[in-house]
């Protein structure tokens, strides 16, 4: 490799320079490139935007988007009504659920692989995490239907579909994310703060506890937000086990829909007011996932700050 | 819900009299059935193309009399106002919708008032009809399907001014399989399917003291029945006639239709 | 004591928060192979041509369609990641242009994959009138994955050491020539390797798929603008609808083929990887 490269430098001495103009060009070419990012975000929101405009304006916000009033019309869609409440409340739900099982699980990992494991064992934990991540959603959704939901429905007599289930689901698909961060979060830290708390007498808990995570607090904030995004988007896993009713979720064990799984469940068979009202539900997701984003830049702007 | 079958690996030895496009567009009740026959149809004549779409009954319907399609699968009869008087019937198939419940729960029979109370919420416990004292679960089929829009009329009394909702509670499965499996394996589950899904694994309930059978849907006792159609604009001709003439066929009749539904010569009513 | 036996019990719950990630990953594994595996090596399976109700169908055109879209979405997405991450790496200021361009890049990569459906869905399918078809599918699919192509494709290209653009500078190459003739060929394999796992992601990609591809065929695609059915779509449209009687047989069999291509890519991406590093390592064999 090392050959080649010299190779080229020589022949590159003979020509180069006296294509200032063709310099200019390539630039505007790779900021092209670079700006397809910016086009397709602009384009998506346009578009997610553009299709939810007729349910707005027909139905209004309030009906809309803070209403739990779901039962659309196929052949009718004008004569539906389309609140998407319970579902906004069932992506919330869920996400919640699954965060409380993922957070400390995944940090606790994280420490594992960073601070407690040996070497060749926290690789394997890193690998399985990797490999975790890579495992697709409807594998994971088809797993959770054959075993989760029957031992769900065995345990508590319910039909066993449900936001628990939903919750367990996306736990799998969060956990990943909030280890593979984490982990390097800690790693950043400097090793000096590690060795001046030990150099103090402190044992390898109170080390993690009281000098690690606090220090890397930013970080794992980071970490758990992004895997809270993935659990919000999480689709098709999710569609296969939380039962697609409509009912507004109050127990763990309740059968209800979330934003995403509604649309997948919906968008096939929906034309008129009643697909544009499934675009307005993408588009909230749209807006959560800005949210989220900005919650990031923040932080680590603070992180960066201190 | 688009699907295309698309050509080629056809035999050599097929038939090519036969040629020309056929487009297919409406019910997905009928939707698996016209995708076999498209399928057998286009290894029969190689020199034929047939395009089935699902999108549900109304706007198979409405396509059709815009000249855009030309078979519009239907779950349901014409309605008043769709019909001018140009639409041609071809009954394909008939179907009886069963109610159908775990082998575990000891119902055999449930009456019409039972049936809405449960479906629509107002009585949600087993105990209240004699059983476990455990939430009744009740699984229904997705919006666009035409099942749902005749058991929401013929067993709830919805109609369009005055639609009937299921409890919000309820799963929502996306064909007569899902909902088969789920009842088969929640002890409290209740649903409804077509009567070719009726198996050992759930156990279909009388409605009223009528059993879901041939017979009785044939003779009018079981009402909880309907034909599924393929509409015409004018009589078929051409490929349309030929492709028709193979859903018909008693061999076609007896290998797909059969499987699900019942054969349209079975059924002697009208 | 107190904080020796804190620190024992901790060490113990670490270890017992290490060890679930593993055990959840071999369970989920071992689950879906015991029910699928034996059907997913069946050629008759893999080789077959799916049934639209009746039983007995495999899952051919579907393994056709994952690759062909994966290899259109790479086709799509690889020259614009490689141009976007020379600019990010070699021209880009910090500025706020650098900074938009990250923002927005962050932005698609926490998206839900299901608002990239929706997008394709209105755009390609619908507004472009291309109807449910792969380049619809590989359009779509390459927005998504163009963050993560990008940062790989801009890390290898940062590897490439200073001293290689310096040496070639000021033997009075220009940028673009040195970054065509020095920069390009060294990252290249790293750019090749850092490929491969998107791949796996794209063909494992359910969501964003189900409404721009299409969901069900029984012949292989053959056009970009043909409809197809990628596995994971097909997988979850199968387990929904369930027309076919033996259903559960071919989800079991699919989601487990799945579940090997998926992995056997990041294996293979793991081994270049290494390979890659190695030779960068060592540094090259001499011919």
């Amino acid at each position: 490799m090392r050959a080649r490269g010299g190779e080229a430098v020589t022949g590159a001495c003979f020509k180069g320079h006296a294509f200032a103009d063709r310099e200019n060009r390539v630039k505007v070419v790779m900021l092209a490139c670079a700006s397809v990012a910016i086009l397709a975000i602009l384009l998506i929101f346009l578009f997610i935007f553009r299709e939810s405009l007729p349910s707005i304006r027909e139905l209004g916000v309030k009906n809309l988007f803070f209403s739990t009033d779901w039962r659309p019309n196929v052949a009718d869609p004008k004569a539906g009504h389309y609140g998407m409440l319970t579902f906004i409340w069932g992506t919330l739900l869920t996400t919640f659920g699954a965060m409380l099982i993922s957070t400390p699980l995944g940090i606790g990992a994280a420490v594992f692989i960073d601070q407690v494991a040996p070497d060749s064992m926290a690789r394997v934990v890193r690998r399985g995490i990797e490999l975790l991540a890579g495992i697709p959603s409807v594998v994971i959704g088809w797993f959770g239907l054959i075993l989760l939901v029957p031992a769900i429905a065995r345990v508590t007599g319910t039909s066993g579909y449900g936001v628990a289930a939903a919750s367990l689901v996306l736990v799998v698909m969060a956990l990943p994310t909030i280890t593979t961060l984490s982990a390097e979060t800690l790693k950043s830290l400097p090793a000096e703060l590690k060795e001046a708390s030990v150099a103090m007498g402190a044992t390898r808990w109170q080390t993690i506890y009281k000098v690690l995570l606090p220090s890397a607090r930013e970080g794992l904030l980071i970490a758990v937000i992004l895997g809270m995004g993935r659990a919000i988007g999480e689709t098709m896993a999710v569609q296969m086990v939380i039962g697609n009713a409509r009912a507004f979720a109050v127990s763990p064990f309740a059968r209800t829909s979330t934003l995403t799984t509604r649309i997948v469940t919906d968008t096939g068979e929906a034309s008129g007011i009643f697909r544009s009202a499934l675009f307005a539900q993408a588009l909230v997701l749209l807006l959560i996932a800005m949210v989220l984003i900005i919650l990031i830049r923040v932080i680590s702007r603070k992180r960066e700050a201190a | 819900m688009l699907l295309s079958v698309g050509c080629g690996g056809r035999p050599e030895t097929a038939d090519d009299s036969i040629r020309g496009e056929v487009k297919v567009a409406g019910s997905t009740t009928v939707l698996p059935i016209a995708q076999e026959a498209a399928v057998e149809f286009m290894e029969a004549n190689k020199r034929t193309e047939v395009e089935v779409q699902g999108g549900g009954s109304s706007a198979g319907i409405t396509q059709l009399k815009e000249e855009v399609i030309d078979i519009a699968n239907s779950s349901r009869e014409l309605q008043p106002g769709e019909n001018d008087g140009t639409i041609v019937d071809h009954k394909i198939a008939f179907d009886i919708i069963a109610i159908i419940v775990n082998p575990d729960l000891k119902i055999t029979n449930l009456s019409r008032k039972q049936v809405k109370a449960i479906f629509t919420g107002k009585m949600t416990n087993w105990k209240e009809f004699g059983g476990p004292d455990r939430e009744i679960v009740v699984v229904i089929r997705d919006q666009a399907s035409g099942t749902r829009e005749v058991f929401d009329k013929i067993a709830l009394g919805s109609t369009s001014d005055k639609p009937v909702w299921c409890v919000p509670s309820a799963i929502e499965s996306a064909s007569n399989g899902v909902i088969r499996e789920i009842v088969g394996a929640t002890p409290t589950a209740i649903g409804y399917v077509s009567y070719g899904y009726v198996n050992k694994t759930i156990r279909a309930v009388e409605l009223d003291g009528v059993s879901p059978t041939i017979e009785n849907a044939a003779e009018g006792r079981y009402t909880m029945a309907r034909f599924l159609h393929m509409f015409t604009q004018g009589e078929a001709e051409g490929p349309t006639r030929s492709y028709i003439d193979l859903v018909l066929s008693d061999e076609f009749q007896e290998e797909v239709v059969g499987q699900e539904y019942i054969e349209v010569k079975k059924v002697k009513r009208q | 004591m107190k904080g020796s036996r804190a620190d024992k019990a901790a060490t113990v719950v670490f270890w017992a928060l290490g060890l679930v990630t593993i055990a959840l990953l071999a369970f989920i594994i071992i689950e879906i192979l015991a029910r699928g595996f034996l059907t997913a090596i069946n050629p008759k399976f893999f080789l077959g041509k799916p049934e639209a109700i009746k039983a007995g169908g495999g899952i051919f055109p579907m393994i056709i369609s994952s690759l062909y879209l994966a290899a259109l979405t790479i086709l799509i997405s690889l020259p614009i990641a490689i141009g976007a991450a020379i600019y990010m790496a070699e021209y880009a200021k910090k500025g706020r242009l650098n900074n938009f361009i990250r923002f927005c890049l962050d932005s698609l990569a926490t998206l839900p994959s299901i608002v990239f459906g929706l997008f394709g869905l209105a755009l390609f399918v619908i507004y472009f009138r291309w109807s449910y078809c792969l380049l619809a599918g590989a359009f779509t699919l390459a927005i998504l994955n163009l963050p993560i192509l990008l940062r790989s494709t801009e890390e290898a290209i940062k590897l490439v050491p200073n001293t290689y653009r310096e040496a070639s500078m000021c033997l009075g190459a220009s940028r673009w020539t040195t970054i065509r003739q020095v920069v390009i060929p060294t990252a290249l394999p790293g750019i090749m390797t850092s490929t491969i796992l998107p791949i796996g992601r794209i063909m494992g990609e359910s969501a964003a798929i189900v409404y721009t591809t299409g969901l069900f065929i029984r012949n292989i695609p053959i056009s970009p603008f043909d409809t197809a059915a990628p596995l994971a779509g097909y997988i979850w449209y199968a387990q929904s609808e369930a027309l076919v009687p033996d259903y559960r047989q071919i989800v079991n069999g699919g989601a487990a083929l799945l579940l090997i291509i998926v992995f056997a890519i990041y294996f293979l991406a793991r081994w270049a990887g290494n390979r890659y590093q190695q030779t960068k390592l060592l540094g090259p064999k001499m011919k």
